[in-house]
């Protein structure tokens, strides 16, 4: 047999071995028995002596072309047996992705947080400093300087827990506007949430500790229309651009004129439903412009300045906006209740 | 206050559906609750004659007649009651029919024999007593003047009229009245308010005759009014008068009692009437009440009296507490001949102070206390003695007793149209605001922009120019208010800092899957006695509150552990298998706090936690996590408070000072508040933490050289604690030390009882050039041997 006919041999043969190998074993095998020190072509080259001097290149060159061809196909093997390889591994690593594992899931600030995050943001996106104050709290500040004076009757409507007489448990955020006009001087926009109270036995609507938000505004030339303006700015920001708000003649001793300030239904935006009795319309805020009385009483000139004044129960706007109808759910702290909850 | 339509009525005009009224008057300043319409109540009964009465043969009681309803066909009725007798008109519910209660009557069998209605006593009608005179009788109510078949009971019987429930503003007392809210109503549909004339017909008689009386404290009692009736006949008051009364829900009794619950309820004032025969020497004195002087009140209570009381005397002893009330002595019977009207204005300070201090309330107190308007005292006075006349009850005295020294003068306020408007963010022109004030009937004139106002006298909130621009602006309309943004600064608002630093504790903590609880700031002190606390505890020293609504919210919480505990305590027993909580509130500081000076409040943090997977260590780590956020660095140090569990118990302290603690319950304070599952309770102080805390410094660049990390293992008695240990090895470290973690604690059968093998790994590098083994060997060596000498702890080989 020529060397040209052992090598067109050794490429046959070759060829067939690569199309049975699957995988890396057969084809190191392979490249060993043609490629390694005693493989075929190795072989084969060395008996270059064997031809003729003048027909060595020639040979010599068409060895390594089968050689190169060899070691092409080789490597190209190599790659898919690797990428197969792979693939199994791959395959065999394969979890069940619907597998449950224990795990602890975020928590959730209380909803009463929730909504006073919410109105933070939008009266501190309004201009609005959030400012806090005591709960325990003197008298003067709850009630004197808001033009409550001592046994004036619209007290009755805030039925108060005493610490001492002058001392009081603060039946609204009231004190902090009044502590605040004491000690900043207009242009004021501040909001002021936190806990109050009032001496009413706890049912499904009633609860001796509540949250409130107030919000007070004094500057020259603060209108009703303010007002107004900034409750509609609040509602629409808070429940949506459909929202509008209305205003119904009220008394508060520390406004003049007062209001009522009622909210489009969140339930059936103005259509009457069980939420709204009907009306369209539900109780949200108190609001008015603020007495002069109240703005002389806390050293603020009533001539040049005038502010609105509004609060608002952040229970009713949780009750509100989740659809709560039992206010003692905020208060007894079960976990089923308040993993409920989250930001959005 | 409940005030019938047909009452209104007689003085305004309401051209309106209940239901538009009531929208209207909501919203131009008088709240309605709603409105009743008692036709409701009652439907489809009507006046029965019965014509024949034949026995049921089914039974001895009931009999079976035929009644004339009015209709072409008379119905057959079968009815059980013992007075029916052929002739009588009784009132009866047609097929159909509604009864109060809700009660429909159905055509049906009554012991096989049909019945196509029901013959109705007056409790069926739910008609008392005291409104229609034959209602007390036995079995049915029959009618004793002739009325034709078929007539609508409801009219005779006086329940046809609605009744509004209207809720009265604190500032408008002047609006409890049927006056009050017919101006109201007059003012908001723009109809006029017809007040009626007030002329006493009168006999010729002085004062003196009959009474003396002596107001000795008119600073308690601005007014005192009082007139005479004499041959007074007691009986029954009309129909419209008691049915008047009845919708306003007040019981009729006789003319001259009921003339004064009318009067008080058309005017607002409260009245009282004297039998004059029973008043001790015809002497009244109008007094404070003397030291150590008692009562016997009208509901047999006798009650110790103060001398800021005002009472209603005669020579020797107090009859009755002015305002409150009346004596028994003196109370009007069917016996009484000469009545004295009583219409007076007390200081309304003076009753609501009497009525705490004695726990009554009437309903005078209530109005006296919201304010009786002194000027109007006399017209009431008149008023009552007009309708003795139209009753017939007696003779109306010509002379009058009214002592009224100090006139409460008229009240003019000066505003400005334009400050009005300013204050309103409206443009009402000036002549449109004099028509609106005319309506509230105020005089109002308008010059150029100034406006001056003279207040009726009954309006005695009216004080300023805010005043008049609430009512220009009620009676114009809410609903015009324009819209505007606020002008000026345009700069975002700020939170406050404590808001601030408690709003990134709770998105850490809930990030680390806790839940924010809010309890009550105030707690029993029973609850707090359950943590054991040492006699002496700053925590006992407790804020009470004087009127609480029970034991059980009586004082506020010095500390918020107990609160947090007893929510745990409810999720345990409501099965919820793991819950981590949290609550951020101030406690109240009591500790050395003066008289009249507020307590400090304290901001604090507090997490109760139980579970499967929550230990000590969860908890530490989340609080130490959450204080790293902030910057502060915090020492584990071994310590317990009395509700701790004592080995399983930590302080974190900050250059010494305690910031907070984390601990497991104790087992005892466990079973105090019903805990079935081991819970860990921490603790954190928000104050001492917003003053530890830390801006961000700037980052360290990333080193350049390599590090050599060395594993070693330290067998220790189990008592060393780790925290020590890597101290220790930190301290010995020093600068080449980069980091040394505690990675695995062994404990078993390889090493000695009572021992652990701590393995940590250590970290060393240089930051300007790598480490060889000969720089790291001879610290590895120190380390080794200061943790042998300080913590007894050795290599495992």
């Amino acid at each position: 047999m020529d060397m040209q006919e052992q090598l067109r041999k050794i490429q046959e043969d070759a060829k067939q071995q690569i199309e049975k190998i699957t995988d890396k074993a057969g084809l190191d095998a392979l490249r060993l028995k043609m490629l390694g020190k005693k493989g075929d072509l190795t072989l084969l080259l060395r008996s270059m002596g064997q031809v003729p001097a003048e027909e060595r290149p020639k040979v010599g060159q068409m060895i390594n072309v089968v050689r190169e061809h060899l070691t092409a196909q080789m490597d190209e093997l190599d790659a898919k047996i690797k990428k197969m390889e792979q693939e199994k591994k791959l395959a065999r690593e394969s979890i069940d992705v619907t597998e449950p594992r224990e795990h602890t899931a975020i928590g959730c600030v209380h909803p009463v947080s929730l909504v006073q995050d919410q109105l933070c943001k939008v009266f501190t996106g309004m201009g609005f400093d959030v400012v806090e104050g005591p709960e325990v709290e003197l008298d003067l500040f709850n009630f004197e300087l808001l033009n409550l004076p001592k046994n004036h009757p619209a007290r009755d409507a805030q039925d108060t827990f005493y610490i001492e007489d002058n001392i009081v448990l603060r039946t609204h955020t009231s004190p902090v506007q009044a502590r605040t006009m004491l000690s900043r001087k207009p242009p004021i926009r501040i909001v002021c949430p936190g806990r109050v109270y009032r001496a009413d036995e706890v049912d499904a609507t009633h609860s001796p500790v509540f949250h409130q938000m107030e919000g007070l505004v004094i500057d020259e030339d603060v209108t009703m229309a303010d007002l107004k303006g900034t409750l509609d700015a609040f509602a629409k920001n808070l429940y949506g651009d459909d929202v509008t708000t209305r205003f119904r003649p009220s008394f508060f001793p520390f406004t003049e004129p007062s209001a009522e300030v009622d909210l489009t239904c969140v339930n059936c935006h103005g259509k009457g439903c069980r939420v709204c009795k009907g009306t369209g319309w539900i109780e949200v805020l108190g609001a008015g412009m603020v007495n002069p009385k109240v703005l002389d009483m806390c050293g603020i000139d009533s001539k040049k300045y005038s502010g609105f004044a509004f609060g608002v129960g952040l229970e009713r706007i949780a009750m509100l906006r989740y659809g709560i109808t039992d206010l003692r759910l905020f208060y007894e702290g079960d976990v089923r209740f308040l993993s409920q909850f989250r930001d959005d | 206050m409940k005030v019938p339509m047909q009452w209104m009525k007689q003085y305004t005009e309401i051209p309106v559906s209940a239901e538009a009224f009531q929208d209207a008057m909501i919203m131009h300043g008088t709240g309605v609750e709603g409105i009743e319409d008692q036709n409701d109540a009652v439907q489809n009964v009507v006046v029965g004659k019965i014509l024949t009465v034949r026995k049921h043969e089914n039974s001895d009681h009931m009999v079976i007649c035929d009644v004339d309803v009015g209709e072409a066909e008379t119905v057959q009725i079968v009815t059980g009651a013992p007075n029916v007798h052929e002739g009588d008109l009784v009132p009866v519910a047609k097929v159909g029919a509604k009864l109060p209660g809700g009660i429909t009557i159905k055509k049906g069998k009554l012991r096989g024999v049909d019945s196509c209605g029901m013959c109705c006593s007056g409790p069926e009608l739910g008609v008392p007593e005291y409104l229609y005179p034959s209602v007390g009788d036995k079995g049915l109510l029959i009618f004793h003047e002739d009325y034709k078949p078929g007539t609508d009971v409801r009219s005779i019987l006086g329940v046809d009229d609605q009744i509004v429930d209207f809720e009265i503003l604190a500032n408008r007392p002047d609006c409890l009245s049927v006056w009050g809210v017919a101006r109201e109503a007059a003012a908001t549909l723009d109809k006029p308010f017809n007040k009626p004339e007030i002329k006493v017909e009168t006999v010729p008689g002085k004062m003196e005759d009959f009474v003396h009386i002596d107001v000795q404290d008119t600073d308690l009692c601005p007014r005192y009014c009082a007139r005479i009736v004499k041959n007074v006949k007691i009986g029954p008051s009309p129909m419209w008068m008691r049915k008047a009364l009845h919708a306003a829900g007040v019981r009729a009794i006789n003319n001259i009692v009921d003339i004064t619950n009318y009067v008080m309820l058309e005017t607002g004032h409260p009245m009282h009437a004297f039998d004059l025969a029973k008043v001790k020497d015809s002497h009244i004195i109008v007094r404070r009440a003397y030291e150590g002087e008692k009562i016997v009140t009208l509901d047999g209570k006798e009650r110790a009296l103060t001398p800021d009381m005002l009472m209603i005397c005669d020579q020797n002893n107090a009859t009755g507490i002015a305002g409150v009330m009346g004596g028994e002595e003196s109370e009007i019977t069917d016996e009484t001949t000469t009545v004295m009207f009583e219409i007076a204005s007390f200081d309304r300070t003076s009753i609501r102070l009497t009525t705490r201090a004695l726990g009554l309330r009437t309903e005078a107190s209530g109005r006296y206390e919201r304010g009786v308007c002194a000027a109007t005292c006399r017209e009431a006075a008149d008023r009552a003695c007009q309708l003795v006349n139209m009753l017939g009850a007696g003779e109306v005295i010509e002379d009058v007793y009214d002592c009224y020294p100090n006139p409460k003068p008229e009240v003019v306020v000066e505003a400005s149209v334009a400050g009005i408007n300013r204050r309103i963010g409206m443009q009402i022109p000036g002549e449109e605001m004099v028509s609106i004030l005319k309506r509230l009937h105020m005089d109002a004139k308008l010059d150029g922009d100034k406006l001056t106002v003279v207040a009726p006298n009954y309006r005695e909130d009216i004080e300023n120019e805010a005043d008049i621009s609430e009512e220009v602006l009620r009676i114009y309309g809410y609903e015009h208010i324009d819209s505007t943004l606020l002008r000026g600064q345009t700069a975002p608002g700020t939170r406050n800092a404590h808001m601030e630093l408690t709003d990134k504790v709770q998105r850490i903590l809930t990030g680390k899957g806790l839940y924010e609880i809010r309890n009550f700031s105030f707690v029993s002190p029973k609850i707090i006695e359950k943590l054991g606390l040492d006699e002496g505890d700053n925590r006992l020293n407790l804020l009470k509150v004087t009127n609480p609504l029970g034991e059980d919210t009586s004082v506020m919480r010095s500390t918020l552990v107990p609160s947090v505990l007893g929510t745990v305590a409810l999720n345990q027993n409501r099965n919820n298998e793991t819950a981590m909580l949290y609550e951020i509130a101030p406690v109240f500081d009591n500790v050395g706090r003066e008289e009249g000076k507020l307590p400090h409040e304290m901001p604090m943090l507090c997490i109760g936690a139980y579970g499967a997977k929550v230990d000590f260590y969860l908890i530490r780590d989340i609080v130490m996590d959450m204080l790293a956020r902030f910057g502060v660095k915090c020492d584990v140090v071994r310590g317990a408070q009395p509700y701790h569990h004592p080995g399983r118990a930590a302080e974190l302290m900050v250059n010494g000072e305690c910031i907070g603690n984390v601990a497991e319950v104790h087992p005892d304070v466990m079973a105090a508040f019903e805990l079935s599952k081991r819970t860990i309770i921490a603790e954190v102080n928000l104050e001492k933490l917003a003053a530890l805390r830390t801006k961000m410094t700037d980052v360290r660049s990333l080193p350049k050289f390599p590090a050599v990390t060395r594993d070693i293992a330290l067998v220790m008695d189990e008592s060393v604690m780790v925290g020590d240990v890597l101290s220790c090895i930190r301290k010995a470290g020093g600068a080449m030390l980069e980091s040394a973690q505690m990675f695995d604690i062994y404990r078993g059968a390889q090493l000695l009882t009572g021992k652990k093998s701590v393995a940590f790994s250590l970290v060393f590098r240089n930051a300007e050039r790598t480490l060889s083994d000969d720089d790291v060997n001879p610290v590895v060596k120190k380390i080794l041997e200061a943790c042998e000498k300080n913590c007894g702890a050795a290599l495992r080989l």
